[in-house]
């Protein structure tokens, strides 16, 4: 079932999407960091997923199917015409791809950045599901956690946030559930691929996988862990722009 | 455009985005931090910026300016800090 997304919109130019990763991610990783970037030649889409930052609570939906079927609707909603480049951070990587191989010819470039294989070997869910909320916010970046202790207004909102997410949504069996992509469709995926994998990072071996099976695939290692959009934004700002503005 | 002026828009800013949070009137000094004193999450400094920008954006481009701080220097951004560099964008000088 559709819902209905947050959509932040920067820019003029040929059209790219963001998608950021489930749990701790929301257009805000974007938004500091990599959409002002490429804003001056790009119209850049940032929307959050179903159930994260300021979209519906979505009770379920988490595979990736419905999830590739929300950034269709977003795409359509943006009026954004053929062809779109996508970047996608962990799962949102893998909801690009899925997108890629359901509508061939309508995505452009490809940036995935960190993307966990098999899906549900995603770094921030396997912390979830052996720490619940409190095992999840151990694996966050330094700032963003120090942001979220304390207890106070933030804290909770994103605590109740990941609550929802974690405990009444179905986002964690819909991931579990989740069959691997086909490594023979993807290797038929003609787009021009940029893999972009935290040195640190659970992902490596995904990455290395994924760089390896795309026929038009460059991997580039950046430093630090899973976390790169925020962790290295200049990185990924520097690497992204160069890739998509070629 | 005076200090006072853009510390008045960015109360009523802010207070939209607290909206339910809020018990009573806002009031913003210079000093207040959005992350530290009003607790905002990322996702409603995103809305704050989107509001600066929709109302000033003939001046300013503030999401250009905040994307050229660090993480950590976004969390310890003060309202004078956005006041500041408004003024400043406004008046023509480099931001």
């Amino acid at each position: 079932m559709s819902i209905e997304h947050h959509v932040v919109a920067l820019g003029q130019g040929p059209p790219v999407v963001l998608i950021h990763g489930l749990l701790v991610g929301s257009v805000a990783q974007w938004y500091f960091t990599l959409a002002p970037a490429l804003a001056p030649d790009h119209r850049v889409v940032c929307y959050d997923l179903r159930g994260h930052g300021r979209s519906a609570r979505a009770p379920s939906g988490y595979d990736l199917g419905t999830l590739a079927l929300d950034l269709a609707s977003v795409v359509r909603d943006q009026g954004l015409s053929a062809p779109v480049d996508l970047v996608g951070h962990s799962y949102g990587g893998l909801i690009a791809l899925t997108y890629a191989l359901q509508h061939p010819g309508a995505v452009g470039r490809l940036v995935l950045v960190d993307v966990p294989l098999p899906p549900g070997g995603h770094d921030w869910l396997i912390e979830a599901v052996e720490g619940g909320v409190e095992g999840l916010l151990q694996a966050l970046p330094g700032p963003v956690r120090q942001a979220l202790s304390g207890g106070g207004r933030r804290a909770r909102r994103t605590m109740a946030r990941l609550g929802f997410l974690i405990g009444q949504s179905s986002l964690i069996a819909d991931v579990l559930a989740q069959e691997p992509l086909s490594d023979e469709a993807l290797a038929r995926l003609p787009n021009p691929t940029l893999c972009l994998v935290g040195e640190a990072s659970r992902c490596v071996p995904a990455m290395a996988h994924l760089a390896g099976l795309l026929p038009s695939a460059r991997l580039q290692p950046v430093p630090g862990g899973h976390f790169v959009p925020t962790s290295e934004p200049d990185a990924l700002q520097r690497h992204v722009v160069e890739f998509l503005s070629g | 455009m005076t200090r006072a002026e853009i510390l008045d828009a960015l109360t009523q800013i802010v207070s939209e985005i607290l909206a339910d949070d809020l018990e009573g009137d806002l009031h913003l000094t210079m000093e207040t931090s959005f992350s530290h004193d009003l607790e905002l999450e990322s996702i409603e400094l995103v809305a704050l910026a989107e509001a600066v920008q929709a109302r000033y954006g003939a001046h300013v481009d503030f999401v250009a300016w905040l994307s050229e701080l660090q993480l950590d220097q976004i969390i310890e951004l003060t309202v004078g800090d956005v006041v500041d560099y408004v003024l400043r964008a406004s008046s023509g000088a480099p931001g």
